[in-house]
């Protein structure tokens, strides 16, 4: 929309006062991160430090175990997030381009999880892993996880599958290439602006997910991030700075990404949410 | 996947067998029939017995006595169910809940469209603003939670600090530490957390309007105020759709925050369905009692689901 100058000028002008306010808890965890307890307590939360040292973040790395816990969330998404795509992209391809008996039906199977939260199934979840000793392993949590990505990605891979026109497809399997090799070499390039959206959204909510975490990872050595900076927080809420320390290297990493993928973040969470 | 192998024309070794015309065609059509369930055959396995099969199992015991480990148990029929209604905390529960959600739909829903009308004009740094609001939103809850448990530390925490600075420091106050004030102290880390997403929805809704409405508008005199009742407004009917039932899943889903930043305390005062079915399932060993509990946070989400998939399928073509 046409703004007058005199207007734009108001606009940053209200909007740098908003982001400052909205912003402050960020600002005051990473001040009293890089300070002493002492300087902190003598003068409180909005004293500019007095020094600048690393030595909470030294400190918050090894008691919160961040190595462990920063490498088991790497693992998992890394993992998941590729495998859980391709599985659903194989589940949409004939639902969108192939006509066999029960697909509608099979379709509305799918879809009809995206009414299922993950809750009712951590129980189940849970006694089934303690009988087969998986409880504690990050394996206790890939296919579950898995599973519950399936009925949103399915769901709308199949639209855009929809939308690519069959000519290129019909063209393909006259020359005799199998429907595997299709799917593979046709359809997965046209689509993979979905697939790229898809893949952010799951990162950021493997990464993040707690739940079902806290359920099937009762060991420490298997915790993942959120799991791991929670129980550094139970444990030292009593010295401020190593607390924010500890808090700044569990979301910072994050939001460095954030600002590289900025574009592609918003638009892939927001067209993901409109699609589906 | 012998089969497959025999039919295809550009394998050397189903050349050399030389099977008769007949059965070739045949087994390519047999293999024509199945190849969409090969497709879809790694999918449904892990969602049925991931999702499926769970979600089942977890309807029956709803129904029973089982504490989660031993090895009997017994039918009870609805028992579990009716429990929940002599439960005071399970009803406390779901009035948290409905407060959140109440309080979740409108505050930065609000807020979010109103910086989306902000950010939707042009002016420097707009880009820059917009990822800062909605930054928060990518951040794990269980950090979003450590940080303004900080905030409203009772001693040193911002919160107080401030109100001392200002002169009101007798406002200053134990935020979730009094049963009166802890959910709302919560919810302030739910609203900062969660208001980036409506923004980016109506910005993405607000891109959408054609701008010769807005031309028509003003050529007929109309203020600036109308515009947004009588264009903006309706223009972002199936925003509003979309931001109201996320909001409505998100906010009967809360556990992360909660569980976080009060553990449902102080006594029981912020339970919420999903922190509650946690204790009983898992804490307590009332695994039937909490799954009927799940049970109930699931009908909530389906009957506000289920109308709202069959809408967008409907729009986008399924």
């Amino acid at each position: 929309m046409k703004t007058s100058r005199k207007n734009a000028r108001l606009l940053t002008a209200s909007f740098t006062v908003m982001s400052v306010m909205f912003l402050i808890p960020i600002a005051v965890l990473v001040m009293t991160a890089v300070r002493t307890d002492a300087d902190f307590l003598s003068n409180g939360v909005f004293s500019i430090p007095r020094s600048f040292n690393l030595h909470n973040f030294v400190e918050a790395w090894s008691i919160a175990n961040f190595s462990t816990t920063y490498t088991n969330s790497a693992m998992l998404t890394l993992v998941k997030v590729p495998l859980g795509l391709i599985i659903s992209a194989l589940a949409a391809y004939p639902l969108a381009k192939m006509k066999f008996r029960f697909d509608s039906a099979i379709f509305l199977f799918f879809v009809a999880g995206l009414a299922i939260p993950i809750h009712v199934a951590l129980l189940p979840l849970f006694v089934f892993e303690r009988k087969l000793n998986l409880l504690g392993s990050l394996w206790a949590l890939l296919l579950p996880y898995i599973a519950f990505g399936i009925p949103f990605q399915v769901f709308v891979l199949r639209g855009f599958m929809k939308l690519i026109p069959g000519e290129l497809m019909e063209a393909a399997r006259i020359d005799g290439a199998s429907e595997f090799r299709i799917f593979w070499k046709i359809m997965l390039p046209l689509i993979a602006p979905a697939l790229a959206t898809l893949a952010i959204i799951d990162a950021v909510a493997t990464w993040n997910e707690f739940l079902m975490a806290l359920v099937l990872l009762p060991s420490a050595e298997t915790h993942t991030l959120p799991l791991g900076l929670l129980n550094f927080f139970n444990q030292f809420s009593g010295s401020y700075t190593l607390l924010s320390a500890g808090l700044v290297i569990g979301v910072f990493p994050l939001l460095v990404v954030y600002v590289m993928l900025q574009r592609y973040l918003v638009s892939g969470l927001t067209g993901g949410a409109v699609k589906g | 996947m012998i089969t497959n192998t025999r039919i295809d024309p550009n394998d050397p070794g189903a050349a050399a067998a030389h099977p008769p015309v007949a059965t070739k065609k045949k087994w390519r059509r047999l293999l024509r029939r199945f190849t969409p369930y090969f497709f879809l055959a790694p999918a449904l396995l892990i969602y049925g017995g991931f999702v499926i099969y769970p979600m089942l199992d977890s309807l029956m015991i709803s129904f029973t006595n089982w504490d989660g480990m031993a090895e009997e148990r017994a039918f009870v029929g609805l028992a579990n169910y009716s429990r929940i209604f002599d439960d005071p905390v399970a009803i406390l529960a779901l009035k948290n809940n409905l407060i959140w959600t109440v309080v979740m739909l409108a505050v930065p829903t609000a807020l979010g469209l109103l910086l989306a009308l902000g950010l939707n004009r042009s002016f420097k740094g707009k880009n820059l603003f917009r990822s800062f609001f909605y930054a928060p939103a990518i951040l794990p809850l269980v950090g979003v939670a450590g940080i303004w448990a900080w905030m409203f530390d009772p001693n040193v925490g911002l919160i107080n600090t401030t109100l001392n600075l200002i002169g009101l420091g007798s406002f200053a106050h134990q935020w979730l530490g009094d049963p009166n004030t802890a959910l709302y102290a919560v919810m302030v880390a739910g609203i900062w957390q969660g208001l980036g997403f409506p923004m980016v929805l109506y910005l993405a809704g607000l891109q959408g309007i054609p701008a010769d409405q807005y031309e028509a508008a003003r050529i007929d005199g109309a203020k600036p105020l109308k515009q947004f009742w009588h264009i903006t407004m309706p223009w972002l009917r199936e925003t509003h759709i979309i931001v109201i039932t996320l909001g409505v899943i998100a906010s009967f889903k809360v556990f992360d925050l909660i569980y976080s930043m009060t553990y449902g305390g102080p006594g029981q005062a912020t339970q919420v369905l999903a922190s509650w079915m946690y204790f009983q399932t898992f804490q307590f060993f009332h695994a039937g009692y909490g799954s009927a509990l799940t049970w109930l946070i699931a009908l909530i989400l389906m009957v506000v689901t289920i109308p709202y998939i069959r809408i967008t399928s409907r729009r986008s073509g399924g």
